[in-house]
């Protein structure tokens, strides 16, 4: 009988490998491409170089007042002047190693979830992260665990921000998860509660939602409790984040296909040992771009906060802007600054979730 | 042996029981007087035409499918509403399925031990040890700390019937297990199969590997239009049929 022998590998053809012809096919591929190609670079000529000299070449850097900016470029002796109320609102000086304390072991958390391997993750990493805003809770108020007291009227800055966006989706994760199995559930009384839930948060605008907190929420509590103005945010924040991610979540769970729900019954698993071990990590993985969608608008929600006159970066900005030492109409770089800081912010995180994702497919498919 | 021979036949050796059992989807009527009594250790293989009932059969025995009239008993206990009633029967039947339906996010050897693990409440341990024999039985213990995604689909498969064994069942049942697989793994599926039939597994199939059926089936099972049309020895269902919608059926599968 004659021998089968597969024919060897070849390599592919030049014209279709290498850098030049990836530039040919990606901008010069017709003579529509090329046009564009060549409008975009003149745009950019034109833009580019006169950007660059306002926010680095002619740009102030040094100095403490207004005055120290006799550059015609960017004035970022405002905003270094201005940065520890920025980061830190008015928290005491002398406290602030608290703040910093809080980051770095925010910082430690995402390093040991990219560090460790799968199981220390699941052992440290989640439980530690899921903790962190409740323990930087106790840290930055002081007064549960000896140190001195620091009242949410000094809390402010963009740790104010981080601290509201982490505490609120960390509550937020498990009720909607909650809310979105009550959706699918077959109990009618169950089903349209969470209904209702989840289309009243998500159905009014999170600024109406923000007045009601300040306005309303307070007479649900009892009679004479003062509920700290945070923590009525806090709520409103939670429960409006809440009702988006159930909705990300239902999606989620229409993703995981019967077969898994049948395989896990038919090994014996209880309603929670399948919904928990076996669909739960799997709506996760589907969800993980949505989720972090969601999180960041959520984060990106908490400078709105300005408006009920809760100190957090944008509302600190402002201030700096109107204060009278500082009238030389520096809004440019103050807004600029904010945002950079946020984009700088929501890109990290969009990097973790990308190699979060990446840890999570186990499909390994080429 | 006929259906009315078995009916007299009754004694502790049936593990299910299944009697005058009716299922309707909505307004449709799929599983018509159904009754099947299955002995301890017996192989039967169900074929039928698409859409006679014969896998919806086959999951309400593990109440993958509900029904509505008519009563089933597995291992002395009897399918009803009750939790505790469905849990200790699904512990008693392992299911496969045709498209594998492993867990894509844990690997071989956690597919193998989450239901010992969590089901059973075996110490971890234990439970690998025996994943990892059933394992060795299907032939590849080299896999064990793969994800079912990097496997073929026959691999797929046999840790799917491990899965099963694991938990220890009286009884599995297949359900189109080969439907999804290249021709070049059926085999390797059909031979786990055929030796857990040597081993005296109580085993009910739903597939139309008419070779298996002859290989190892005590009992063949024709449904068609959701009801049980004929049930005999291998031999005299495909030599010897007696109505003439099997010899049709028949006629078709092996024509070709």
């Amino acid at each position: 009988m004659k021998e089968f022998k597969p024919l060897p590998d070849q390599p592919a053809p030049n014209d279709t490998v290498g850098p030049i012809h990836w530039v040919k096919d990606n901008f010069f591929s017709s003579a529509m491409n090329t046009i564009a190609t060549l409008l975009i670079l003149a745009l950019l000529a034109t833009v580019v170089p006169p950007l660059v000299d306002w926010l680095l070449i002619s740009a102030n850097w040094s100095g403490t007042t207004q005055d120290a900016c006799t550059k015609d470029g960017a004035c970022w002796v405002f905003v270094i002047a201005w940065s520890k109320q920025f980061f830190y609102g008015s928290y005491p000086t002398e406290e602030l190693w608290r703040i910093n304390l809080c980051v770095l072991m925010l910082i430690g958390v995402i390093a040991s979830s990219q560090l460790l391997n799968k199981d220390w993750r699941n052992k440290f990493s989640i439980p530690a992260f899921l903790l962190l805003p409740f323990v930087c809770i106790l840290i930055l108020d002081g007064s549960w665990i000896g140190l001195e007291y620091v009242s949410t009227d000094y809390w402010g800055g963009f740790a104010l921000n981080v601290l509201l966006a982490a505490a609120s989706i960390i509550v937020a994760f498990p009720l909607s998860f909650v809310w979105a199995l009550g959706r699918r559930s077959e109990m009618p009384f169950i089903k349209s509660v969470s209904i209702l839930l989840i289309e009243f948060f998500r159905g009014v605008p999170v600024l109406a939602l923000f007045f009601m907190g300040s306005v309303m929420l307070p007479l649900f509590f009892p009679e004479g409790t003062n509920v700290d103005k945070l923590v009525r945010v806090w709520i409103v924040l939670t429960l409006f984040m809440a009702g988006y991610m159930a909705e990300v979540f239902r999606g989620g769970f229409q993703a995981v296909p019967t077969g898994q729900y049948e395989a896990a019954d038919s090994l014996g698993l209880s309603y929670w040992q399948k919904t928990l071990l076996i669909i739960l990590p799997q709506v996760i993985k589907v969800s993980m771009p949505n989720i972090l969608a969601t999180f960041v608008m959520l984060f990106k929600n908490t400078t709105f906060l300005l408006i009920i006159g809760i100190f957090e970066v944008l509302s600190t900005t402002q201030t700096a802007l109107t204060n009278s030492n500082w009238l030389g109409g520096h809004s440019t770089e103050g807004y600029l600054f904010v945002a950079i800081v946020f984009w700088i912010c929501c890109y990290s995180m969009s990097r973790i979730s990308a190699s979060i994702e990446r840890k999570l497919d186990t499909s390994h498919k080429n | 042996m006929s259906v009315e021979q078995e009916k007299t036949n009754e004694n502790n050796d049936d593990i299910i029981v299944i009697k005058d059992l009716n299922k309707w989807y909505g307004e449709f009527h799929v599983l018509k007087d159904i009754n099947l009594r299955v002995k301890k250790g017996e192989k039967i293989v169900i074929c039928g035409p698409s859409g006679s009932g014969k896998s919806t059969m086959t999951r309400c025995i593990n109440r993958l499918e509900e029904f509505q009239r008519g009563s089933l008993t597995v291992n002395g206990v009897e399918m009803i509403e009750d939790v505790k009633n469905i849990e200790a029967i699904r512990r008693e039947v392992g299911m496969v399925f045709q498209h594998f339906n492993l867990f894509p996010h844990l690997t071989i050897l956690e597919n193998l031990t989450l239901g010992p693990i969590w089901v059973q409440k075996k110490p971890k341990k234990e439970a690998e040890a025996t994943a990892m024999k059933y394992l060795e039985r299907v032939k590849i213990p080299d896999q064990a700390n793969k994800f079912p995604g990097q496997l073929s689909g026959g691999q797929q498969q046999r840790v799917a019937i491990a899965r099963s064994l694991c938990m220890n069942p009286e009884i599995m049942l297949f359900d189109e297990p080969t439907s999804a697989l290249d021709p070049e793994m059926i085999k390797e599926v059909l031979d786990v199969m055929i030796e857990l039939a040597n081993e005296g597994m109580t085993m009910l199939c739903v597939t139309h590997e008419m070779g298996f059926a002859k290989k190892v089936a005590d009992r063949v099972i024709f449904m068609d239009a959701g009801e049980i049309v004929e049930q005999n020895t291998p031999e005299e269902i495909f030599n010897n049929p007696q109505t003439d919608r099997l010899q049709l059926f028949l006629s078709q599968i092996l024509d070709h």
